[in-house]
């Protein structure tokens, strides 16, 4: 029972990263521009914030820096992508390049191998929920995240309502599914891009906060690990719908947490866990695809 | 015309070269260094000195392959992000093919090995290929994930299954002395680099002079066109990616005999032998002599950077800054193919 439990918080834990990226992700998703550069924007959350923490001591300040550098990748990614009409895919790997290449630079430069913050304790940022946290085998699972971990899950709800429930989550992917009649109707295609991408950027520094100064105040290079490219299947797996996309998300933090879990049972073999949700989530894509296209009968062959 | 078109097509790959090495001398001003100075080393060091410049080409080698195994498929608009994996899992047999098989005579041994990584690199393209053309799955989120999925396993196998216990860190056990290309001389250069050379020579008369290579240019420029003019898309589909992943296949095979000789988590480096042969093809415009100035250009970058960490005050991360800035610039046409630019100045001579 223990055991179980410890699974299923660890997927609180391990999902939520992935979940916030699936969230910055889909509108720009909806929006018909693909941001690959979700995981370098992520590493950029996690870099600046435990950097400016090592170097101000403020963790407010921390996680401002990390937001407003991310959202400057976001300009970056929307100018040279958007209004400069450039390969998004290029640009997207061009920004997982610079990123890392950048927080090395830095930290060759400081003579630091990585950043571990010494004065922050990762045990007061958890948040033990009163009334919640007392139910006897949940409690211990919903309670005691840290904040960003709360955050992502109502902005599971939020983001849904503004997807499908406002004027701007409309406009959104009207501008996605047919631009030339978006311009038309006079929807500034261009802003509504540029928003959908500097959500993104946002939801991914919160991502990389997550990651790396809420949950373990430090900071090594390359640790959010292929997080975003899994962020980019899940939305993929699930069309840019945000419930569907979470649940994919979701389900690469079982595998990680059954892989965490049950590395003292299964020795070094529980990193196969991790390989299991890749082959699912190629399986879906394919049956989704397969599914799509078996009832259309168009003669030509349409490269994406 | 045709001029104009190389002029064009030249510009906009050296563009974002000078862009990005202009800021990445801003950087270098920024904490205080010397530019000149620091680029100076960076191309007298990898580039002018006769063992600089044989270890460039050394490091070349499987570039050029990984590179052209990019292009063939991003010249038609398949966005095959597989090499990484390709090359990792044709690395990987082929360095457990160099270990465990008894001892044989070298060239047969070798041959082997190159064998044995082609197979695996094109079984492991063909599952996006397959799932691309019969269930019209987007191969760029599968790739994506396989690689995922392959470095996963192969951390496992290594780990695990075929873990050298003699070593004191986790890795394969190293391959033996016959499937090993000798170096020449006091160089890194081997034979390898020499086989590149011919791959690139055969894929240069595949990608510029054959049929296939008319119908890969055909996809990439109007799919919809290139098949109603009857080309039978899937068909190329697969063909191109078997390509690529033998491609892949080799210069994995070959950066496992030619310099690493075992396993390790970090065998193909960081970022990787696969997603540098995506900065070198989009440098390259696609095309393969294009890819070998490239692939030359970026080992040269690689061996340079060791020097400037020797000779100035400037960490060699500054040179992996400078790679993502050009990849970055790289996607972003800045002079339109049909720009009015070059014309003008045409006219001129003209009258």
């Amino acid at each position: 029972m223990e055991l179980f439990s410890n699974i299923l918080y660890d997927t609180v834990y391990h999902s939520t990263p992935i979940i916030l990226c699936v969230l910055g992700g889909i509108f720009a998703y909806k929006a018909n521009v693909l941001n690959i550069a979700l995981e370098g924007m992520m590493l950029n959350g996690a870099f600046v914030s435990v950097f400016t923490v090592y170097l101000t001591g403020s963790i407010s300040a921390g996680i401002l820096a990390a937001v407003l550098t991310t959202l400057l990748w976001g300009l970056v990614f929307s100018l040279l992508g958007i209004t400069g009409k450039g390969n998004v895919i290029v640009i997207g790997l061009g920004i997982n390049l610079i990123v890392p290449a950048i927080a090395d630079f830095v930290l060759k430069r400081m003579e630091l191998a990585n950043i571990s913050l010494q004065n922050v304790s990762v045990s007061s940022m958890k948040i033990n929920i009163p009334i919640l946290g007392e139910i006897p085998f949940l409690g211990k699972i919903i309670s005691g995240h840290p904040l960003i971990t709360y955050l992502a899950f109502v902005g599971i709800l939020f983001f849904t309502v503004l997807m499908y429930k406002t004027k701007f989550g409309v406009y959104v992917r009207v501008v996605g599914e047919n631009e030339d009649s978006a311009i038309s109707l006079g929807i500034r295609t261009n802003r509504y891009k540029y928003v959908a991408v500097l959500i993104g950027s946002v939801c991914c520094a919160l991502a990389g906060v997550n990651l790396s100064l809420e949950r373990m105040s430090m900071f090594t290079n390359n640790m959010t690990a292929g997080r975003g490219f899994i962020a980019i299947a899940a939305i993929y797996c699930g069309q840019g719908r945000p419930i569907p996309s979470v649940l994919y998300a979701i389900l690469f933090g079982i595998a990680r947490s059954l892989a965490v879990n049950l590395s003292v049972y299964a020795g070094p073999a529980a990193g196969l866990f991790d390989t299991i949700p890749y082959i699912i989530m190629v399986a879906v894509l394919a049956a989704v695809s397969y599914m799509k296209h078996k009832t259309v009968k168009v003669r030509g062959f349409k490269l994406e | 015309m045709r001029n104009r078109k190389l002029l064009i097509a030249v510009s906009n790959s050296v563009f974002p070269v000078i862009l990005a090495f202009v800021l990445g001398g801003i950087i270098i001003l920024m904490i205080g260094g010397n530019p000149i100075e620091t680029y100076g080393i960076l191309i007298k060091k990898s580039l002018f000195t006769a063992r600089g410049f044989t270890n460039t080409l050394h490091y070349a080698g499987p570039l050029i392959l990984t590179g052209l195994a990019i292009a063939v498929t991003f010249k038609a608009k398949v966005y095959n992000m597989g090499v990484e994996g390709q090359m990792l899992l044709g690395g990987f047999f082929a360095g457990i093919a160099g270990a465990y098989l008894p001892e044989m005579s070298p060239i047969l041994h070798k041959t082997i090995c190159f064998a044995v990584a082609i197979v695996c690199g094109m079984i492991f393209a063909m599952i996006p290929a397959i799932l691309k053309v019969k269930c019209h799955v987007n191969e760029m989120v599968v790739t994506l994930m396989l690689n995922y999925a392959m470095i996963k396993t192969l951390e496992f196998l290594t780990t695990g299954v075929f873990r050298d216990r003699s070593a004191g860190y986790v890795a394969t056990p190293t391959i033996k002395d016959g499937a090993m290309f000798q170096r020449f001389g006091s160089s890194r250069m081997t034979m390898f680099f020499i086989i590149s050379l011919i791959l690139l020579a055969v894929m240069y008369i595949l990608m510029e002079k054959s049929k296939l290579g008319y119908e890969i240019t055909a996809i990439g420029k109007n799919p919809e066109f290139a098949e109603a003019t009857g080309m039978r898309m899937g068909r190329k589909i697969i063909i191109m990616m078997l390509i690529s992943g033998a491609l892949s296949g080799i210069a994995g095979a070959g950066w496992m005999m030619s310099d690493q000789f075992k396993y390790t988590l970090s065998f193909s480096a960081n970022p990787g032998l696969g997603w540098e042969g995506m900065l070198i093809a989009l440098l390259g415009g696609h095309s393969p002599m294009g890819v070998f100035i490239a692939s030359v250009f970026y080992a040269a970058l690689k061996t340079g950077s060791d020097s400037i960490n020797m000779y100035t005050s400037v960490p060699k991360e500054i040179v992996s800054i400078i790679q993502g800035l050009i990849i970055l610039f790289l996607a972003v046409r800045f002079i339109k193919e049909h720009t009015q630019v070059f014309a003008r100045t045409k006219k001129g001579e003209e009258a």
